[in-house]
């Protein structure tokens, strides 16, 4: 995993368990902006980038980048072996792309050939497919885009996939560098915080913007034992339902998110009180959080288990969100720890919700995932500790 | 092995193919280096105060969409898959050239939130009220092929009826650039089998179907089997995948009455193909598409829309054919796919 608060998953562990965001001053993305708002940027330029992944394709761009870091980090710490002959498949997910390059290039194409590769590039295949290359010996690919949801989308994704006895084991996740493109998306939107965003706050004003890469390796059962490796965790529930309300807005009783954590609980076998942590999507917009609020009632009424979103650390990722929040779970089920939800002070008045702020040490054997995205998507993963 | 039973169809492309009696009778060439599809006055299949703000490819995806639910009758989907390589581009454009033209100001977030690739996907479940599952797929040239992969398998856990749909759109802006690139060529006196230089004929269209688990009145033909294949090394490989694939169906490539093959007329990216074509000429009659359609990510959504077209008719068009032999009957069509020579499919359809 890679974001704004490290570029691995010790260095994010350490962030996480310090309490300390990643969010700040915006340094490396060129926008008119750059001193009015915060971002959650990856502390490194995409020269620094390059000499990690050790690749000086010119071809490549921030987005692949990230990916192929991030990626290959689960793939050292899962102790799989993509030359073993099992069938290995990376199922990635992005929004943007190739767009943190094109737009530095788009208009200067029309004169110059200089950066016509560019096009090769801006589509949300080519991380992918430079991860499946970077890693080696990959059977299947492929690549989801549900705006805010992807990365969940293709963590449920690659469980199926197993199930079905498509593949043994997947590496799946999500990516999304920061863009102008992006970030001028969300301001005309309106929904950025021009402060530290404050998901589940009564006085929430927006989210901030992030960017990240995060990767997890699912195997079967099968390829696990035959290896003999040991899992960190297990995925024991997942849905995806749409919420058919508005393009971008959620319905304001979240009726969509509703029948995520739903179906996602059934298909776990668990009761709502046998979820010990929910990460919530909780943007720190008005309408996300009051509608994942209301969801979150809905389905817990007066017993809603201990909660925080983690996006107050990282700025919102968008289609690397999932993923981030997945690794960011199984760090919680590993080290008995739930993350704060940093900078809330005031519930909100319809729910009166209170999350976690500080770091709270606790066993935790189940966790809920929500993430939630543009186009009513919906989707909602429950982790249990291995 | 699920199936799945094809009971609507909906096709945009630059042919006449949403005219559903249009059966390759009169073909519109390239024109040049590429193809527009032909767009349909859309007030018949969208309401007005939903189409006056849509992109071009959430028109042709929804217009594509509801004229396959409307043949197959039905009102409600449990599922909505769809499958682009470049998404709602025209939206994406717009709004990318708004920020660098007025240096990120004046902006209006229509074209933005538009500009998602799920838009259509979610316009849809809108439109009809869809609470269910809802996914897009973005993979180059496996797009539409993962939304068949992954209706098959929500048919195995308990889904009955499932859109599915590949979509895409170029501007013209974007035709100038990869001209620019190298990447397009006349059509020429060549057939697109047989090409000898690169560069294709860029063209963009949507294709719908209607996906049912049992088979009904309506069924039009059976998607039997999907299969991708990424970066094949040599044309043996991918001979020996497709025999691989087609046991796992009991059949061999005998049994293939028509195999639709996917040549895109640049001679790099068709070159596993071309050396495949004896073997496959062989033992099956081989036909191509992509001189008709041209060629974008998700092409194989025409390609199944011709396939099915094949065996509802039961004979295969003269523009098709790539020899003159012809099949006796239309039982199995078989689709190979290629996309830069990188992403390939096999696609296996037949009658019901």
């Amino acid at each position: 995993m890679i974001s704004a608060i490290g570029n691995n998953v010790p260095e994010s562990f350490l962030s996480l368990s310090q309490s300390k965001t990643g969010i700040g001053k915006i340094n490396h993305l060129t926008t008119r902006y750059k001193d009015e708002f915060l971002a959650g940027e990856i502390k490194l330029s995409n020269e620094a980038l390059a000499d990690l992944v050790k690749d000086n394709n010119p071809a490549l761009n921030r987005n692949s980048y990230i990916a192929m870091l991030a990626a290959k980090e689960a793939v050292i710490n899962s102790g799989i072996d993509t030359n073993d002959g099992l069938r290995t498949g990376v199922i990635s997910s992005t929004t943007v792309a190739g767009m943190s390059k094109t737009e530095l290039y788009y208009k200067e194409m029309f004169e110059k050939d200089d950066h016509l590769n560019v096009l090769d590039t801006h589509d949300c295949g080519d991380s992918t497919e430079r991860i499946a290359d970077y890693l080696g010996n990959v059977d299947y690919v492929t690549t989801i885009s549900t705006a805010c949801s992807s990365a969940a989308n293709a963590i449920m994704l690659g469980c199926r996939m197993i199930k079905h006895g498509q593949l043994d084991r997947v590496v799946v996740g999500g990516v999304d560098a920061l863009s102008k493109f992006t970030f001028n998306g969300f301001n005309t939107l309106m929904i950025l915080d021009r402060e530290w965003c404050k998901p589940f706050d009564e006085n929430r004003k927006g989210l901030n913007l992030g960017e990240g890469a995060a990767f997890v390796v699912i195997e079967g059962e099968n390829a696990l034992n035959l290896r003999k490796g040991k899992a960190l965790a297990e995925v024991i529930g997942y849905a995806n339902a749409n919420d058919a309300y508005h393009q971008t807005a959620s319905s304001p009783e979240g009726y969509g998110a509703t029948l995520a954590i739903q179906q996602a609980l059934a298909m776990s076998g668990l009761n709502p009180s046998q979820i010990d942590y929910i990460n919530m999507h909780g943007t720190g917009t008005p309408n996300n959080d009051l509608s994942e609020s209301f969801a979150t009632k809905v389905i817990f009424g007066n017993q809603v288990p201990k909660f925080s979103s983690t996006k107050a650390f990282t700025g919102h990722t968008l289609a690397a969100a999932a993923s981030i929040e997945a690794v960011i779970s199984v760090l919680s089920l590993q080290n008995s720890m739930i993350f704060p939800n940093l900078n809330f002070t005031t519930p909100i008045t319809e729910t009166g919700l209170v999350p976690e702020t500080t770091l709270v040490h606790t066993p935790l054997n189940t966790i809920l995932s929500n993430s939630f995205g543009f186009g009513g998507n919906c989707s909602s993963l429950i982790f249990k500790k291995a | 092995m699920t199936k799945a039973y094809i009971n609507g169809i909906g096709c945009i492309s630059p042919q006449n193919s949403i005219d559903s009696e249009w059966f390759f009778d009169s073909i519109n060439p390239a024109k040049g280096d590429y193809f527009d599809a032909l767009e349909p006055s859309y007030k018949e299949f969208i309401a007005p105060n939903l189409l006056r703000r849509m992109g071009r490819a959430i028109k042709m995806g929804v217009a594509a969409g509801n004229i396959a639910i409307q043949q197959a009758g039905i009102e409600k989907v449990d599922a909505i898959i769809t499958g682009t390589g470049l998404g709602c581009f025209e939206d994406s454009e717009r709004f990318l050239l708004a920020i660098l033209n007025n240096d990120e100001q004046f902006l209006t977030p229509t074209s933005f939130i538009q500009s998602t690739h799920n838009t259509v996907g979610s316009q849809i479940a809108l439109i009809m009220k869809c609470h269910d599952y809802n996914y897009t797929y973005v993979h180059r040239g496996f797009s539409f092929e993962s939304t068949l992969q992954d209706a098959l398998m929500l048919f195995e856990e308990g889904k009955e009826t499932i859109l599915v749909g590949g979509i895409e759109e170029h501007t013209p802006n974007f035709v100038v650039l990869n001209r620019r690139a190298h990447k397009f060529q006349e059509t020429g006196t060549t057939p697109i089998w047989k090409s000898t230089t690169p560069g294709i004929q860029m063209s963009e269209g949507t294709a719908f179907f209607v996906l049912n688990k049992a088979k009904t009145d309506k069924s039009l033909a059976s998607i039997d089997g999907i299969q991708t294949l990424y970066k094949p090394k040599t044309s043996a490989d991918i001979l020996n995948k497709l025999n691989g694939f087609l046991k796992q169906h009991n059949l061999t490539l005998a049994d293939i009455d028509v195999t639709l093959m996917g040549f895109s007329d640049d001679v790099n990216f068709d070159a596993k193909l071309q050396e495949l074509l004896p073997s496959i000429q062989k033992e099956s009659v081989a036909a191509c598409y992509k001189h008709v359609c041209g060629e974008y990510h998700t092409a194989s959504a025409f390609a199944m829309w011709t396939a099915i077209k094949l065996i509802e008719k039961q004979k295969l068009p003269k523009v098709l054919a790539i020899s003159d032999k012809e099949p006796s009957q239309i039982k199995h069509v078989l689709i190979i796919n290629q996309y830069l020579g990188i992403n390939y499919s096999f696609t296996l359809l037949s009658q019901c």
